[in-house]
Protein backbone atom coordinates (compact mmCIF):
# COMPACT_ATOMS: atom_id res chain seq x y z
CA UNK A 1 0.00 0.00 0.00
CA UNK A 2 1.33 3.76 -0.90
CA UNK A 3 1.96 6.28 1.95
CA UNK A 4 -0.34 8.82 1.89
CA UNK A 5 1.19 11.95 2.65
CA UNK A 6 -0.87 14.66 4.21
CA UNK A 7 -0.12 18.06 6.02
CA UNK A 8 -1.37 17.32 9.47
CA UNK A 9 -3.55 14.52 10.50
CA UNK A 10 -4.33 12.44 13.81
CA UNK A 11 -0.55 11.21 14.33
CA UNK A 12 0.57 14.39 14.51
CA UNK A 13 -2.27 16.27 16.51
CA UNK A 14 -1.17 13.52 19.31
CA UNK A 15 2.73 14.42 19.15
CA UNK A 16 1.45 18.14 19.05
CA UNK A 17 -0.77 17.69 22.17
CA UNK A 18 1.76 15.97 24.20
CA UNK A 19 4.52 18.19 23.54
CA UNK A 20 2.34 21.30 23.78
CA UNK A 21 1.16 19.18 27.68
CA UNK A 22 4.51 19.05 28.04
CA UNK A 23 5.97 22.04 27.85
CA UNK A 24 2.73 23.33 30.25
CA UNK A 25 4.02 21.36 32.77
CA UNK A 26 7.11 22.36 32.39
CA UNK A 27 6.21 26.32 32.37
CA UNK A 28 4.09 26.04 35.55
CA UNK A 29 5.37 28.27 37.97
CA UNK A 30 4.30 26.28 41.18
CA UNK A 31 6.57 23.42 39.93
CA UNK A 32 9.24 25.05 38.89
CA UNK A 33 11.40 24.91 42.81
CA UNK A 34 13.19 21.80 43.56
CA UNK A 35 11.07 20.07 46.43
CA UNK A 36 8.60 20.04 43.38
CA UNK A 37 11.05 17.79 41.34
CA UNK A 38 8.94 14.62 42.05
CA UNK A 39 6.02 15.92 41.45
CA UNK A 40 6.69 17.36 38.20
CA UNK A 41 8.51 13.87 36.92
CA UNK A 42 5.12 11.84 37.56
CA UNK A 43 3.44 15.19 35.87
CA UNK A 44 5.35 14.69 32.83
CA UNK A 45 5.54 10.50 33.30
CA UNK A 46 2.37 10.49 33.25
CA UNK A 47 1.88 12.45 29.61
CA UNK A 48 4.93 10.47 28.28
CA UNK A 49 3.30 7.01 29.13
CA UNK A 50 0.33 8.45 27.12
CA UNK A 51 2.16 9.23 23.74
CA UNK A 52 5.00 6.25 24.18
CA UNK A 53 4.71 2.71 23.73
CA UNK A 54 7.33 1.22 25.66
CA UNK A 55 6.87 -2.56 25.57
CA UNK A 56 6.62 -2.39 22.24
CA UNK A 57 9.97 0.05 21.94
CA UNK A 58 11.56 -2.57 24.64
CA UNK A 59 11.31 -5.21 22.18
CA UNK A 60 12.60 -3.78 19.23
CA UNK A 61 15.03 -2.64 20.78
CA UNK A 62 16.10 -6.01 21.90
CA UNK A 63 15.49 -7.60 18.33
CA UNK A 64 16.02 -11.47 17.95
CA UNK A 65 17.04 -12.24 20.92
CA UNK A 66 13.51 -11.67 22.71
CA UNK A 67 12.04 -14.46 21.28
CA UNK A 68 13.95 -16.94 23.49
CA UNK A 69 13.33 -15.13 26.28
CA UNK A 70 11.11 -16.49 29.31
CA UNK A 71 7.81 -14.11 30.03
CA UNK A 72 9.33 -13.00 33.50
CA UNK A 73 12.81 -11.87 31.80
CA UNK A 74 11.09 -9.90 29.07
CA UNK A 75 8.78 -8.06 32.13
CA UNK A 76 12.26 -7.58 33.88
CA UNK A 77 13.96 -6.49 30.51
CA UNK A 78 10.55 -4.09 30.00
CA UNK A 79 10.60 -2.77 33.39
CA UNK A 80 14.75 -1.62 33.40
CA UNK A 81 14.63 -0.45 29.71
CA UNK A 82 11.35 1.62 30.78
CA UNK A 83 13.33 3.37 33.65
CA UNK A 84 15.94 3.96 31.54
CA UNK A 85 14.42 5.61 28.62
CA UNK A 86 12.14 7.44 30.79
CA UNK A 87 15.22 9.07 33.02
CA UNK A 88 16.68 9.93 29.76
CA UNK A 89 14.29 11.70 28.27
CA UNK A 90 13.29 13.65 31.72
CA UNK A 91 16.52 14.87 31.52
CA UNK A 92 16.30 15.85 28.22
CA UNK A 93 12.91 17.29 28.56
CA UNK A 94 14.22 19.62 31.50
CA UNK A 95 16.95 21.17 29.93
CA UNK A 96 13.95 22.48 27.58
CA UNK A 97 15.35 26.34 26.79
CA UNK A 98 12.35 27.31 24.66
CA UNK A 99 13.18 25.43 21.71
CA UNK A 100 10.29 25.36 19.07
CA UNK A 101 8.85 22.68 17.33
CA UNK A 102 7.98 22.55 13.80
CA UNK A 103 5.53 20.24 12.73
CA UNK A 104 6.37 19.27 8.78
CA UNK A 105 4.25 16.57 7.77
CA UNK A 106 2.95 13.08 8.73
CA UNK A 107 2.11 10.07 6.27
CA UNK A 108 -0.13 7.02 7.08
CA UNK A 109 0.78 3.45 5.79
CA UNK A 110 -2.00 0.92 5.46
CA UNK A 111 -3.87 2.61 8.04
CA UNK A 112 -2.05 1.52 11.10
CA UNK A 113 1.79 3.03 11.22
CA UNK A 114 2.62 6.53 10.67
CA UNK A 115 5.67 8.90 10.89
CA UNK A 116 5.34 12.64 11.98
CA UNK A 117 7.83 14.88 11.06
CA UNK A 118 9.17 17.59 12.76
CA UNK A 119 12.21 19.86 13.59
CA UNK A 120 13.44 20.92 16.69
CA UNK A 121 14.68 24.37 16.03
CA UNK A 122 17.26 25.70 18.49
CA UNK A 123 18.26 29.08 19.52
CA UNK A 124 20.86 29.14 17.20
CA UNK A 125 19.00 28.62 14.12
CA UNK A 126 19.84 25.29 13.95
CA UNK A 127 17.31 22.60 12.66
CA UNK A 128 17.13 19.16 14.07
CA UNK A 129 14.93 16.31 12.36
CA UNK A 130 13.16 14.38 14.29
CA UNK A 131 10.76 11.88 13.39
CA UNK A 132 8.22 10.02 15.51
CA UNK A 133 7.70 6.63 14.27
CA UNK A 134 4.12 5.64 15.58
CA UNK A 135 1.23 2.70 15.54
CA UNK A 136 -2.17 2.90 16.04
CA UNK A 137 -3.17 0.98 19.09
CA UNK A 138 -7.45 0.93 19.01
CA UNK A 139 -8.14 5.02 18.95
CA UNK A 140 -4.90 6.04 20.10
CA UNK A 141 -1.33 6.47 18.10
CA UNK A 142 1.51 5.77 20.11
CA UNK A 143 5.24 6.46 19.44
CA UNK A 144 7.33 2.97 18.98
CA UNK A 145 10.81 4.44 17.30
CA UNK A 146 12.36 8.50 17.35
CA UNK A 147 14.11 9.17 15.07
CA UNK A 148 16.57 11.91 15.06
CA UNK A 149 18.91 13.05 12.16
CA UNK A 150 18.52 9.73 10.38
CA UNK A 151 19.56 7.88 13.60
CA UNK A 152 16.96 5.65 15.21
CA UNK A 153 16.46 5.14 18.84
CA UNK A 154 15.53 1.48 18.48
CA UNK A 155 18.60 0.37 16.46
CA UNK A 156 20.78 2.46 18.49
CA UNK A 157 19.63 0.30 21.90
CA UNK A 158 19.46 -2.73 19.45
CA UNK A 159 22.90 -2.70 18.47
CA UNK A 160 24.40 -2.20 21.61
CA UNK A 161 22.00 -4.30 23.20
CA UNK A 162 23.46 -7.04 20.72
CA UNK A 163 27.04 -6.44 21.66
CA UNK A 164 26.05 -6.88 25.01
CA UNK A 165 24.69 -10.11 24.67
CA UNK A 166 27.18 -11.51 22.35
CA UNK A 167 29.79 -10.67 24.68
CA UNK A 168 28.29 -11.90 27.57
CA UNK A 169 24.40 -12.84 28.58
CA UNK A 170 20.99 -11.68 29.15
CA UNK A 171 22.05 -11.21 32.67
CA UNK A 172 24.43 -9.15 31.78
CA UNK A 173 22.20 -7.00 30.30
CA UNK A 174 19.58 -6.53 32.91
CA UNK A 175 22.69 -5.64 35.50
CA UNK A 176 24.13 -2.75 32.79
CA UNK A 177 20.48 -1.61 32.77
CA UNK A 178 20.33 -1.08 36.46
CA UNK A 179 23.60 0.87 36.46
CA UNK A 180 22.04 3.08 33.85
CA UNK A 181 19.27 3.41 36.10
CA UNK A 182 20.92 3.99 39.17
CA UNK A 183 23.35 6.65 37.29
CA UNK A 184 20.87 8.69 35.71
CA UNK A 185 18.85 9.01 38.87
CA UNK A 186 21.98 9.89 41.00
CA UNK A 187 23.06 11.76 38.16
CA UNK A 188 19.81 14.38 37.60
CA UNK A 189 20.31 16.27 41.02
CA UNK A 190 22.63 18.41 39.14
CA UNK A 191 20.66 19.36 36.33
CA UNK A 192 19.57 23.12 35.99
CA UNK A 193 16.32 23.99 37.66
CA UNK A 194 13.34 26.63 36.40
CA UNK A 195 14.77 29.04 33.81
CA UNK B 1 61.49 -34.59 -33.03
CA UNK B 2 59.50 -36.53 -30.41
CA UNK B 3 61.18 -34.79 -27.30
CA UNK B 4 60.23 -31.54 -28.87
CA UNK B 5 56.46 -32.35 -29.16
CA UNK B 6 56.48 -33.91 -25.64
CA UNK B 7 57.64 -30.65 -24.53
CA UNK B 8 55.18 -28.74 -26.58
CA UNK B 9 52.46 -30.97 -25.03
CA UNK B 10 53.71 -29.72 -21.41
CA UNK B 11 53.59 -26.29 -22.27
CA UNK B 12 50.16 -27.08 -23.57
CA UNK B 13 48.84 -28.42 -20.57
CA UNK B 14 50.92 -25.84 -18.65
CA UNK B 15 49.31 -23.32 -20.57
CA UNK B 16 45.51 -24.90 -20.12
CA UNK B 17 46.02 -25.47 -16.14
CA UNK B 18 47.09 -21.67 -15.54
CA UNK B 19 43.80 -20.64 -17.77
CA UNK B 20 41.50 -23.00 -15.74
CA UNK B 21 43.26 -21.22 -12.68
CA UNK B 22 42.46 -17.81 -13.80
CA UNK B 23 38.67 -18.70 -14.54
CA UNK B 24 38.37 -20.38 -11.37
CA UNK B 25 40.07 -17.15 -9.32
CA UNK B 26 37.65 -14.92 -11.38
CA UNK B 27 34.75 -16.63 -10.57
CA UNK B 28 35.60 -16.62 -6.50
CA UNK B 29 36.46 -12.60 -6.44
CA UNK B 30 34.12 -11.65 -9.21
CA UNK B 31 31.60 -13.59 -6.49
CA UNK B 32 29.67 -14.80 -9.84
CA UNK B 33 26.59 -16.53 -8.70
CA UNK B 34 26.34 -19.49 -10.97
CA UNK B 35 22.51 -20.63 -10.61
CA UNK B 36 21.69 -17.86 -8.24
CA UNK B 37 18.31 -18.40 -7.51
CA UNK B 38 16.84 -18.46 -4.01
CA UNK B 39 16.60 -14.33 -3.84
CA UNK B 40 14.28 -13.03 -2.10
CA UNK B 41 13.51 -9.16 -3.42
CA UNK B 42 12.64 -6.50 -1.17
CA UNK B 43 12.21 -2.60 -1.04
CA UNK B 44 12.93 0.20 1.26
CA UNK B 45 12.60 4.34 1.23
CA UNK B 46 14.62 6.26 2.64
CA UNK B 47 15.31 10.50 2.88
CA UNK B 48 18.60 10.13 1.09
CA UNK B 49 21.05 7.37 -0.26
CA UNK B 50 23.91 9.59 -1.16
CA UNK B 51 26.31 7.18 -3.06
CA UNK B 52 24.49 3.98 -3.04
CA UNK B 53 24.39 2.57 -6.36
CA UNK B 54 22.90 -0.83 -7.91
CA UNK B 55 24.82 -3.48 -7.28
CA UNK B 56 26.04 -2.02 -3.61
CA UNK B 57 26.05 -4.87 -0.80
CA UNK B 58 23.21 -5.76 1.52
CA UNK B 59 24.76 -6.92 4.46
CA UNK B 60 24.05 -8.83 7.79
CA UNK B 61 26.26 -8.80 11.03
CA UNK B 62 28.98 -7.82 8.05
CA UNK B 63 27.87 -10.51 6.08
CA UNK B 64 27.02 -9.77 2.76
CA UNK B 65 23.30 -11.31 1.77
CA UNK B 66 22.16 -9.88 -1.04
CA UNK B 67 23.04 -6.37 -3.33
CA UNK B 68 20.99 -3.71 -4.50
CA UNK B 69 19.02 -4.20 -7.45
CA UNK B 70 17.69 -0.42 -8.43
CA UNK B 71 17.38 2.70 -6.97
CA UNK B 72 14.36 5.24 -7.66
CA UNK B 73 12.29 8.04 -6.55
CA UNK B 74 8.93 8.50 -5.16
CA UNK B 75 7.55 11.20 -3.35
CA UNK B 76 10.93 12.81 -3.37
CA UNK B 77 12.24 9.66 -1.35
CA UNK B 78 14.85 7.30 -2.38
CA UNK B 79 13.49 3.93 -2.98
CA UNK B 80 15.43 0.76 -3.59
CA UNK B 81 14.50 -2.19 -4.38
CA UNK B 82 17.21 -4.81 -3.23
CA UNK B 83 17.70 -9.12 -3.39
CA UNK B 84 18.59 -10.87 -0.48
CA UNK B 85 19.44 -14.48 -0.59
CA UNK B 86 16.51 -16.71 0.55
CA UNK B 87 15.99 -18.85 3.89
CA UNK B 88 17.04 -15.49 6.03
CA UNK B 89 14.00 -14.56 7.48
CA UNK B 90 13.22 -10.62 8.01
CA UNK B 91 11.17 -9.65 10.57
CA UNK B 92 8.44 -6.89 10.31
CA UNK B 93 10.70 -4.35 12.32
CA UNK B 94 13.86 -5.10 10.86
CA UNK B 95 15.63 -2.03 10.33
CA UNK B 96 17.80 -0.91 6.83
CA UNK B 97 20.47 1.28 7.21
CA UNK B 98 22.15 3.03 4.44
CA UNK B 99 25.96 3.19 5.91
CA UNK B 100 29.52 4.00 5.03
CA UNK B 101 32.83 1.73 4.92
CA UNK B 102 35.09 3.84 7.31
CA UNK B 103 33.84 7.16 6.83
CA UNK B 104 34.24 8.16 3.20
CA UNK B 105 34.17 4.85 1.34
CA UNK B 106 31.65 3.02 -0.27
CA UNK B 107 28.13 2.89 0.89
CA UNK B 108 25.94 -0.60 1.41
CA UNK B 109 22.79 -1.34 3.20
CA UNK B 110 22.84 -2.41 6.70
CA UNK B 111 20.11 -4.78 8.13
CA UNK B 112 19.34 -4.79 11.81
CA UNK B 113 16.81 -8.11 12.29
CA UNK B 114 14.12 -7.10 14.93
CA UNK B 115 12.10 -9.15 17.48
CA UNK B 116 8.86 -9.83 15.51
CA UNK B 117 7.21 -12.76 14.79
CA UNK B 118 5.52 -11.74 11.54
CA UNK B 119 8.20 -11.89 8.34
CA UNK B 120 8.44 -9.36 5.22
CA UNK B 121 7.05 -11.35 2.73
CA UNK B 122 8.81 -11.51 -0.90
CA UNK B 123 8.30 -8.48 -2.89
CA UNK B 124 6.94 -7.26 0.49
CA UNK B 125 8.52 -3.58 2.26
CA UNK B 126 11.39 -3.19 5.03
CA UNK B 127 9.74 -0.52 6.59
CA UNK B 128 12.09 1.12 9.15
CA UNK B 129 14.90 2.90 7.49
CA UNK B 130 17.65 5.13 8.26
CA UNK B 131 18.99 7.46 5.44
CA UNK B 132 22.39 7.68 4.82
CA UNK B 133 23.74 10.47 7.15
CA UNK B 134 24.70 14.20 5.85
CA UNK B 135 28.28 14.05 7.07
CA UNK B 136 29.29 17.37 5.49
CA UNK B 137 25.90 18.84 6.54
CA UNK B 138 26.87 17.50 10.30
CA UNK B 139 30.23 19.27 9.72
CA UNK B 140 28.48 22.10 8.48
CA UNK B 141 26.29 22.74 11.18
CA UNK B 142 29.34 21.96 13.49
CA UNK B 143 31.34 24.95 12.21
CA UNK B 144 27.83 27.50 11.72
CA UNK B 145 27.63 26.99 15.55
CA UNK B 146 30.74 27.39 16.52
CA UNK B 147 31.22 30.79 14.28
CA UNK B 148 27.66 31.86 16.22
CA UNK B 149 29.71 31.82 19.35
Amino acid sequence: MAAVPSRAGEPTDQVRGTIDRVLEILKKKELQAKEKRAERRALLRGEISKAFDFDEMAKRSLGPPWRQRTQEERKEYVTLFRQVLENSYLGKIEAYQGEKIRYMKDSVEEGRIATVETFIVTGKGQEIPVNYRMVKERTDWRVYDVVIEEISLVNNYRSQFGGILQRSSFEDLLARLREMVKASDSGSGSRKEGR
Amino acid sequence: MNRKIGFETAVGIFIVAGIACLAWLSLRLGKVEIGGGNQFPVSAEFASVAGLRAGSTVEIAGVQVGAVESIGVKDYKAVVRMRVHGGIGLPEDTIASVRTRGLIGDKYINLSPGASDRMIPAGGKIRETEGALDLEGLIGEFIHGSAKK
